[in-house]
């Protein structure tokens, strides 16, 4: 079932010449998170807001449970719409306990509701100890958890999460996402979940939503969106990739540093650039190859070499950590995949 | 102004809400409720007991100068709210012009008789004759009972006895230009009634250039200028200044605080102006709000107790016959005094600020 | 952060007390320049042109006085190991308390030539006279009006040295600058936007003096206008008069708000630390004297001159039946007028500036911020000026308001809201809209998270807002002068109508308390301010 619609939704604010969102559409199903992922500036955080009604959208159909909740002249407020959101800052009133935090959107009930639905949340988030602390008295991962089980207290359609993690220190973050990540999926929660890190979308998301200067590029599994990127910009964005220059030829595509077996449907002797990580690319030091080391890098499990083409070309290869290589060196470098790669013609 | 405050809290109140109730104001708990209006020009004193509620004043005379008179007055009509508003006249004068259409006021008293005489000449007062004002010298009333006079007060210089030797001492008011005198002298400011009288009376005896002559003196002799009386007697008690130039009582009231002061009345010789005087005058503001009370107030005010009170407390010279100077105070019967038209000093009074303003007087 | 498009009851409540503001400030418009010719050029011929140099040479004494105290004695408490500067740094703002003319009141007592109390005391032990310095003109309107208006220098100089980072200096000395090449190559360029606002607080402040500049007969705009008023039966040369100043002061107005961008208070970061003190050295004792001596002056001689005063008038029977029963009214009554006048005036001040500071806070663009900066103009605004609008407005529109109180409680709103909308937005800048939009989101509506929300939580800084309001509003004098009603009286209105009288025992208890009342909201702001740190 389709928990969120977005149709050709587009947001301009004043003064800006470029559309914030411009013309986006996608579907969430029921129990999915879906993961939008983007430079700052592209537009994710926008579409957040849109979806939770603290903007107005320009033009463009927002439904949640098969209600319009925003079209042409349909605006639901945010506090109608029954979406729960977890803010950047995790926004959690100073001048409340967690546990008047946790209970802020479950007005209505009866006051022993709130205090199991309070209580189960806590437990959820393993806060129950700290309920009656303030907000300035926890930690950072701690104030994370609250505002996660404030949001999910009032139990939503649909869970909005801004950047969640953005205000943690690195190894919290990880340790956090991992824990937020199990929480949503026991709840079975439908999220939307806004980050600029590559690596936490691809951690969070069923699928991901790539935005750039408010378009939305392309949107899939995780699998998908890294292997298979439509765009360059997605290719770029999402994967550490090079883009190495070539040329169609039969049977394959001729590059600097040989032959890459994979048919594409171009014209002969069309210029394309092939995306290439640094896993698809083998070197060995020979003094007669086609680059030069110009820098090593040591990244614990692995060594990652820049290398420089003879054509000035710059492309990144991994060797394993026990094998150190002089800068310097003469090496010959050479394409090695098992799958095959996104060809752009230029 | 009961009524009013009471207007303007239920705004208030419909402004910003009923939690702003408990800052709003306490007023009198007086009821605004006034006697029975009068209704034609009663010549009879109202029943003591009768008149109630508020009665404004808007006085010239400085708040010391007037408050025992107030007292006095409660102490005889103890339902009446005195509310005393005391500035200077002009202010004042000001105020009742711009109230025409919306009167406050319900006395006004100044410190001279010219604003009185051009307020009247605008329809800003209604005619009473106080009780027993008939014996009043006639030059100290108004046309058609417009106003009436209290009391009258000489122009005098006051010195410092231990810093003037009797023989050196002015004769003239003219002689505080004699650059002998510099930085030595302090006097009144343009704000100051009994200063402005004393300008536009001198302008009607002497002309508009003489008057110019005189007061450009004063300021080139570095005359400082006060923004009123007690400032300058005090400052001449003091030993600050050796001269001053006041009204004659405040002479008494220096000495009264122990200061070894001298007053010198001016100009008593031949050729010379004479002493320059003036009175103090009360008039009932047209359509005033509470026109009962400001008639007994009026009544008390030439009634012997009232002018006995300023001229002991004061050192004034009452305007009824038969009520006794305060000892010491010199009669005026014994000097020659300048004789000065009201009506037309009243006439030519926006000259006198024109001439104030144009000379720069502080 | 972008938000909702703008609430419309937002922008219409807003209007409406722009609409509030804007009247008295056409009105007075309008007479000036409605004037007939004739006052215009009796006023170009003679007056205005002194009027002018006179106020313009004060202004400019005065700021560059304050700026000199006012920073030397911050760079002293914050960076330096003078001796008791924790205490210092309360007393040296205390200063705010006592109205510059009731600071005039105890300097024209104690150094009026011949006549003070100093002099006859040197007159009586050496036996002739002794030269004092004067209080009275210029020199002396300079001196007391820089002694009691040092604080805002002070105060804003004080915060900026004190959230100024550690790292900026060190990294000066690195470059081989010395302590004081520091202070003057580094420190105090990069405190230049907070004195610069300080400055133009001071300069506004002096334009609309009254009280101070009477007394010590130096003549400015706003002393000539109080006379013009008392002088002829016309009011129209006052309104001229009141134009060119609120011009005068709309342009300091406008180059401080165009500075006031930069200007706000640094947030202290959290690897913030304190930069190390310089260490004084055989100057110690010399700084020591030299911070006493302006406490002194400022704080200790007036507050001592009035408790003695206040003493003496205890003593005296005489004065004390005055001090307790005066024109129609009681001690009491005129302590209450005072306080609930500048109370509602405080509350109705951040009211009022709650609608503006929203709008320009929570949906910043040219309409909202242009709301925010008109509402201000009240600060450029002289007593006088808009009582003299008041005046005559309220009496031709409003007739049932005239001689009430509930004017004088306008004057003061329309005088002193710009520092309640400054507080209200500088609360609301510091409160992150997402805990507003986090509300929206788990179920209220605009007006409950108004309530349930942002008021709690701005609080504090509308408290702090209110305090100043109600400081400023106790001690104006020029509005309150004219437009009080008969038998309405004000602790300020007492005092000056006493020493005016020179009746100084008198007045001195009412100025004590107008002082001690005053003090109160103060401490309450400086602990905000963490001054104690």
């Amino acid at each position: 079932m389709t928990t969120l619609e977005v149709r050709n939704l587009v947001k301009q604010f004043h003064g800006s010449q470029q559309s914030a969102v411009n013309d986006i559409s996608f579907e969430l199903s029921d129990g999915e998170i879906l993961a939008v992922v983007g430079p700052s500036g592209c537009g994710k955080t926008t579409t957040l807001r849109l979806i939770a009604g603290l903007e107005r959208p320009d033009s463009g159909v927002i439904r949640l449970n098969n209600h319009v909740v925003a079209a042409e002249s349909v605006f639901i407020p945010p506090e109608k719409r029954g979406v729960g959101m977890v803010f950047q800052d995790h926004a959690l009133f100073p001048h409340l306990t967690v546990y008047e935090n946790v209970a802020f959107g479950l007005r209505g009930k009866k006051t022993s509701e709130v205090r199991t639905i309070v209580g189960d949340m806590l437990h959820l988030v393993g806060l129950l100890q700290f309920s009656k602390r303030y907000p300035h008295a926890l930690s950072g991962g701690e104030r994370q958890r609250v505002a996660l089980a404030r949001a999910l207290a009032p139990h939503p359609v649909l869970i909005l999460m801004d950047e969640p993690f953005s205000s943690l220190d690195a190894d919290l973050r990880t340790e956090v996402r991992e824990h937020v990540r199990s929480i949503l999926k026991s709840r079975q929660a439908t999220v939307v979940f806004v980050t600029h890190d590559q690596d936490e979308a691809l951690y969070m998301g069923d699928r991901l939503a790539v935005l750039q200067k408010g378009h939305l590029e392309q949107i899939g599994t995780p699998q998908e969106i890294f292997h298979d990127s439509n765009t360059r910009f997605v290719a770029e964005f999402m994967g550490d990739s090079d883009f190495l220059k070539g040329k169609v030829v039969p049977g394959g595509i001729q590059t600097e540093i040989g032959l890459l077996n994979q048919v594409v449907e171009l014209p002969i002797s069309t210029p394309v650039e092939i995306a290439i990580r640094a896993d698809d690319i083998d070197f060995q030091i020979d003094g007669s190859g086609n680059s030069l080391i110009v820098e090593r890098f040591f990244r614990g499990a692995f060594n990652l070499y820049r290398l420089r083409l003879d054509s000035g070309q710059i492309l990144h290869a991994f060797t394993d950590h026990t094998q150190i290589l002089p800068v310097g060196a003469r090496v010959r470098a050479y394409i090695h995949v098992e799958h095959s790669l996104t060809v752009f013609s230029e | 102004m009961v009524s009013k405050t009471k207007i303007s809290i239920f705004l208030l109140v419909m402004m910003i809400g009923a939690s702003a109730c408990s800052a709003a104001p306490a007023v009198t708990e007086e009821s605004a409720t006034l006697a029975a209006p009068v209704t034609s020009v009663s010549t009879e004193a109202p029943v003591e007991a009768e008149v109630a509620g508020d009665l404004v004043i808007y006085s010239g005379r400085s708040e010391p100068l007037i408050q025992p008179v107030i007292d006095a007055f409660k102490a005889k009509y103890p339902n009446v709210e005195v509310l005393l508003k005391a500035g200077s006249n002009s202010e004042l004068a000001n105020a009742l012009l711009e109230e025409q259409a919306n009167p406050q006021a319900d006395v006004f008293i100044t410190t001279e008789l010219f604003t009185v005489q051009s307020l009247a000449g605008q329809g800003i007062f209604q005619s009473y004759l106080p009780l027993g004002a008939d014996q009043l010298p006639d030059e100290f009333l108004g046309a058609d009972s417009m106003w009436t006079g209290l009391t009258r007060r000489a122009r005098v210089i006051i010195y410092n006895k231990d810093l003037v030797s009797e023989d050196e001492l002015p004769t003239s008011i003219f002689d505080l230009t004699d650059p002998k005198w510099k930085g030595q002298i302090a006097a009144a400011g343009s704000t100051n009634g009994s200063m402005q009288a004393q300008i536009a009376a001198m302008r009607q005896l002497l002309g508009e250039e003489e008057t110019e002559a005189w007061l450009n003196g004063l300021i080139a002799n570095e005359v400082t200028f006060f923004g009123g009386h007690t400032d300058v007697r005090k400052a001449v008690g003091a030993g600050e200044f050796k001269l001053g130039l006041v009204n004659h009582y405040y002479f008494h009231l220096q000495q009264a605080e122990g200061s070894n002061v001298g007053i010198i009345f001016p100009d008593q010789g031949e050729g010379q102006i004479g002493l320059l005087s003036n009175a103090t005058a009360a008039a009932i503001v047209n359509s005033a709000p509470h026109t009962a009370a400001a008639q007994a107030f009026l009544d008390f005010l030439v009634s012997a107790d009232g002018q006995k009170l300023f001229a002991e407390q004061n050192y004034e010279y009452p305007l009824l016959p038969g009520v006794a100077l305060q000892a010491d105070v010199q009669p005026l019967d014994g000097f020659r005094l300048a004789d000065v038209n009201v009506v037309q000093a009243a006439l030519d009074f926006d000259a006198t600020f024109d001439l104030i303003e144009k000379v720069g007087l502080p | 952060m972008k938000a909702l498009s703008i609430s419309p009851r937002l922008a219409i409540a807003a209007g409406l007390v722009a609409l509030f503001v804007a009247i008295p400030l056409v009105y007075i418009f309008i007479r000036a320049f409605g004037a007939d010719t004739e006052s215009w050029q009796r006023l170009l011929q003679t007056r205005i042109w002194k009027l002018l140099g006179n106020t313009l040479l004060l202004v400019v004494a005065v700021t560059s006085g304050t700026l000199v105290t006012g920073v030397s004695m911050a760079w002293l408490t914050e960076r330096t190991d003078l001796p008791g500067r924790k205490i210092f740094r309360w007393m040296l703002v205390m200063p705010l308390a006592i109205p510059a003319y009731i600071g005039g009141i105890v300097y024209l007592a104690l150094l009026r030539p011949r006549g003070g109390y100093i002099p006859q005391v040197l007159e009586n032990i050496f036996g002739q006279s002794v030269f004092t310095p004067s209080p009275l003109g210029f020199f002396g309107a300079a001196f007391i009006l820089t002694l009691f208006t040092y604080p805002y220098v002070y105060l804003l100089s004080g915060a900026a040295f004190r959230s100024l980072h550690a790292s900026l200096e060190e990294a000066a000395r690195t470059f081989g600058r010395t302590t004081f090449q520091t202070l003057f190559q580094v420190t105090l360029p990069a405190l230049r936007p907070g004195l610069a606002a300080g400055a133009l607080l001071v300069a506004l402040d002096i334009l609309a003096e009254y009280g101070t500049v009477a007394l010590l007969r130096y003549e400015t705009f706003s002393s000539a206008i109080f006379v013009q008023l008392s002088g002829r039966y016309d009011r129209s040369a006052a309104s001229v008069l009141s134009g060119i100043l609120v011009t005068l002061a709309i342009l300091i107005l406008w180059s401080e708000l165009r500075l006031q961008g930069q200007a706000r208070f640094t947030q202290m970061e959290s690897n913030w630390r304190p930069a190390p003190l310089t260490l004084l050295g055989k100057w110690r004792f010399p700084a020591f004297l030299l911070v006493m001596g302006v406490i002194s002056a400022s704080l200790i001689i007036p507050v001592a001159v009035l408790v003695v005063w206040s003493i003496q008038a205890f003593l005296d029977s005489q004065s004390l039946t005055t001090i307790f029963h005066t024109g129609s009214q009681g001690f009491g009554s005129y302590v209450w007028n005072s306080l609930w006048s500048s109370g509602l005036a405080a509350l109705i001040a951040v009211l009022f500036s709650l609608p503006v500071a929203l709008l320009a806070v929570r949906y910043p663009n040219r309409f909202s911020r242009f709301i925010s900066r008109f509402c201000q103009v009240g600060y450029a605004i002289p007593g006088v000026v808009i009582a003299l609008s008041l005046v005559l407005f309220v009496n031709r529109t409003l007739p049932f308001l005239y001689a009430t109180p509930f004017v004088i409680v306008i004057a003061y709103v329309l005088r002193h809201m710009p520092q309640a909308i400054r507080a209200s937005e500088s609360a609301l800048n510091q409160l992150s809209p997402s805990l507003e939009e986090a509300s929206r989101t788990l179920g209220r509506t605009s007006l409950q998270t108004l309530f349930q929300v942002t008021l709690p939580l701005i609080l504090p800084g509308l408290l702090a807002g209110g305090s100043l309001v109600f400081i400023t509003s106790l001690k104006e004098l020029p509005a309150t002068l004219l437009l009080r009603p008969p038998g309405f009286d004000t602790l300020a209105v007492r005092v000056w109508v006493w020493a005016g009288e020179g009746f100084y025992l008198q007045a001195a208890p009412a100025a004590l308390l107008l002082v001690l009342i005053s003090a109160l909201p103060l401490s309450f702001l400086l602990r905000r301010e963490k001054i104690f740190r």
